[in-house]
């Protein structure tokens, strides 16, 4: 009997030993990834902060409609902010590649996964940055537009275009990122139906006489004095 | 001379070049700009040929007409009065191929004039004079002021000096003429004026000069071709061309446009000779020829309200864009100026001048749109005219230009002041 159950012990413990030396290969590859991993996001958070700051980005981040960037961390300026960025986003692409490499079902599943959705993740952020910008550009545009056109609500008229951008620009990213496609859509629709209606309303019932003063002015009044100067 | 790309259009260029280079050699050519002056051309055709003859230069002078495409038979007018070949027409490209319409309401004015210039130097002219064709009142003695300090002084270019009530012009007296003289040292006092007169000398550097496709050239060339001549080694004069009355093209453009423009046009040529203007140091005295005749008319009214209005609403809206240009305590200074009760609104002319330099600098260094900044300026401009015309309410031309004079005089003393901000960008932030 003490020869059987030694046997099976030895069969258990080779068994062990086969499974911890399959193992371990992948476990160190994956801590050599990981340390890989860091030392390359460290040199390139150095090198993209140090290019950024090399063209002045942050003294153009502003003009160039990135100064969110700034208000999403305080005491960190934009470049740094794009360093940080590129850092994490290498940090945990490396660590879900080196949980590939210890051969594990479900780790792996979800690096295939994550790597799957990434293009959709990039397209998204690309999106939110070009709206962002355009939001920006809009805003101003429209600003100097209504105070070069006297009008007194010309603040209001910016941040409605800016919010409308920014808003419209949101439901695009979420979209692409397949998030609440449906509510979306539902919500979008309530939301700029309300907004028609609600004007509508205003100018229909608040306003009328207003708009139709304006209208009339319009076409009736002479030019204003100051508009028949020559200016050149 | 640019085609319209039709085959018709590159037909007529064909035969221009070939009409150009056919003619005898004329001493004298006088350019003519039109566009859709049907009503005004006739006349100062009459005045042109009149001025060449009361000269004796008829036989040896030549009418070249650059039209930008007219619709109302303005063409047809100048054949009327005129026959090859003492007149060439020039073809160039026409309105589909122009954004926007620059302030003066002729469009593809660089590539006319251009034409204009290549064809009389060509023709070996000794001097060229570009005259307007939307002139209400056609005096051939003015045509002959453009011409003959040339011919018989030996000046090589002849700026136009229009004799305006002082709410007129405001533009450029208050930004164009004061950072022209500060910038160029010359005090040549409308230098965008569309009309001049310039030597075969003279002719020959412009069209070496690389600023004719450049942004901003519709609207610009005519300054950018008097400050060639400032900045060169060439002798300029002013002529006392009158009182000028122009029939509009169209509906005029909007302030904020005709600001973009002129001032976008002042910077962008700024910016290409940043060299030349640090090193001018004052400005000289330009001689004047012919007298400069009493305004008889009433000059047109402002309301000055509604500029101030304009000015406290952009003042109220408007600082966080003008913080990317303006140094923080113009910043202050304009609130102050925004808080001041209406008869007490003055705006100073060392201010203004610091503020046109500082737009100046963030047009060449770029903060934000160029447009985005040229069109912020509108109320700045309306509040420094609503101080401007208020001091200057029933003011003479003398008055007047003792005014500007004074402006400046400012504009030259704060001109260390853009070197400085040229040189050290983030010391004076």
């Amino acid at each position: 009997m003490w020869e059987q159950v030694d046997r099976v012990l030895r069969q258990a413990t080779s068994q062990i030993v086969d499974h911890v030396a399959n193992f371990l290969p992948g476990v160190l590859v994956s801590l050599v990834l990981v340390l890989l991993t860091f030392a390359v996001a460290m040199l390139l958070r150095t090198a993209v902060v140090r290019m950024l700051r090399g063209i002045e980005f942050d003294r153009r981040a502003g003009q160039l409609g990135f100064a969110v960037l700034a208000d999403w961390s305080s005491t960190a300026s934009p470049s740094v902010t794009i360093g940080r960025i590129v850092y994490w986003t290498i940090v945990v692409l490396g660590l879900l590649v080196s949980l590939t490499a210890l051969n594990a079902t479900i780790p792996s599943q979800l690096a295939l996964s994550v790597f799957e959705y990434l293009p959709h993740l990039l397209a998204a952020l690309m999106i939110l940055v070009v709206g962002a910008i355009a939001a920006r550009f809009l805003a101003r545009a429209v600003l100097i537009g209504a105070v070069n056109m006297r009008i007194q609500s010309s603040r209001l008229l910016s941040l409605f275009v800016k919010w409308l951008v920014l808003i419209v620009t949101v439901a695009m990213a979420l979209d692409h990122l397949r998030i609440g496609r449906s509510i979306l859509l539902l919500a979008f629709g309530i939301l700029f139906g309300g907004i028609v209606f609600a004007a509508a309303l205003a100018v229909g019932l608040g306003a009328k006489d207003a708009v139709g003063r304006v209208i009339e002015q319009r076409l009736r009044e002479p030019e204003r004095p100051d508009d028949t100067v020559n200016h050149v | 001379m640019a085609s319209t790309g039709s085959n018709s259009s590159v037909r007529a260029a064909e035969a221009e070049a070939a009409q150009v280079e056919n003619a005898a050699p004329a001493e004298v050519v006088v350019g003519l700009t039109s566009h859709n002056d049907a009503a005004t051309i006739g006349a100062v055709v009459h005045a042109v040929q009149a001025a060449l003859e009361t000269a004796g230069r008829a036989d040896t002078a030549r009418l070249v007409l650059a039209d930008a495409g007219s619709s109302d038979g303005t063409r047809e007018v100048v054949r009327g009065l005129v026959a090859p070949p003492r007149l060439i027409e020039l073809e160039y490209a026409r309105g589909a191929t122009f954004r926007e319409m620059p302030y003066h309401g002729a469009p593809g004015r660089a590539t006319a004039l251009r034409g204009i210039l290549e064809a009389a130097h060509q023709l070996g002219a000794r001097a060229c004079a570009v005259v307007d064709a939307n002139r209400q009142a056609a005096d051939p003695a003015c045509i002959d002021l453009l011409m003959t300090p040339v011919l018989r002084d030996g000046f090589d270019y002849v700026s136009p000096y229009y004799a305006r009530h002082a709410n007129e012009g405001a533009m450029t007296k208050g930004i164009v003429y004061p950072v022209f003289r500060a910038l160029y040292g010359a005090r040549l006092r409308q230098p965008a004026a569309s009309e001049f007169g310039c030597s075969g000398r003279l002719l020959s550097h412009y069209l070496a000069e690389p600023f004719w496709e450049a942004e901003h050239a519709a609207a610009g060339i005519d300054l950018w071709l008097a400050v060639a001549a400032a900045c060169g080694d060439f002798l300029t004069c002013e002529a006392a061309l009158g009182a000028r009355e122009v029939s509009p093209r169209g509906a005029p453009a909007d302030l904020s446009t005709t600001l973009a423009q002129v001032a976008g046009a002042l910077f962008a040529d700024l910016d290409t000779r940043v060299d030349g203007w640090q090193r001018v140091r004052g400005s000289v005295e330009v001689p004047m020829v012919g007298t400069v005749p009493a305004l008889e008319t009433d000059g047109p009214s402002l309301n000055l309200d509604g500029l101030v209005e304009s000015f406290r609403l952009g003042s109220r809206e408007l600082r966080d864009i003008w913080t990317w240009v303006l140094p923080p305590r113009t910043i202050v200074e304009l609130r102050k100026m925004s808080d001041a009760p209406p008869d007490r609104f003055v705006f100073d002319d060392r201010l203004w001048a610091t503020i046109i330099y500082d737009f100046a600098f963030g047009y060449c260094h770029p903060v934000m749109p160029r447009d985005h900044l040229l069109r912020s300026l509108t109320p700045l401009y309306s509040g420094w005219l609503a101080s401007f015309a208020r001091e200057m309410r029933g003011a003479g031309l003398a008055q007047a230009d003792e005014r500007v004079e004074q402006l400046c005089l400012a504009f030259e003393a704060e001109k260390r002041y853009l070197i400085s901000r040229w040189r050290w960008p983030e010391r004076l932030r």
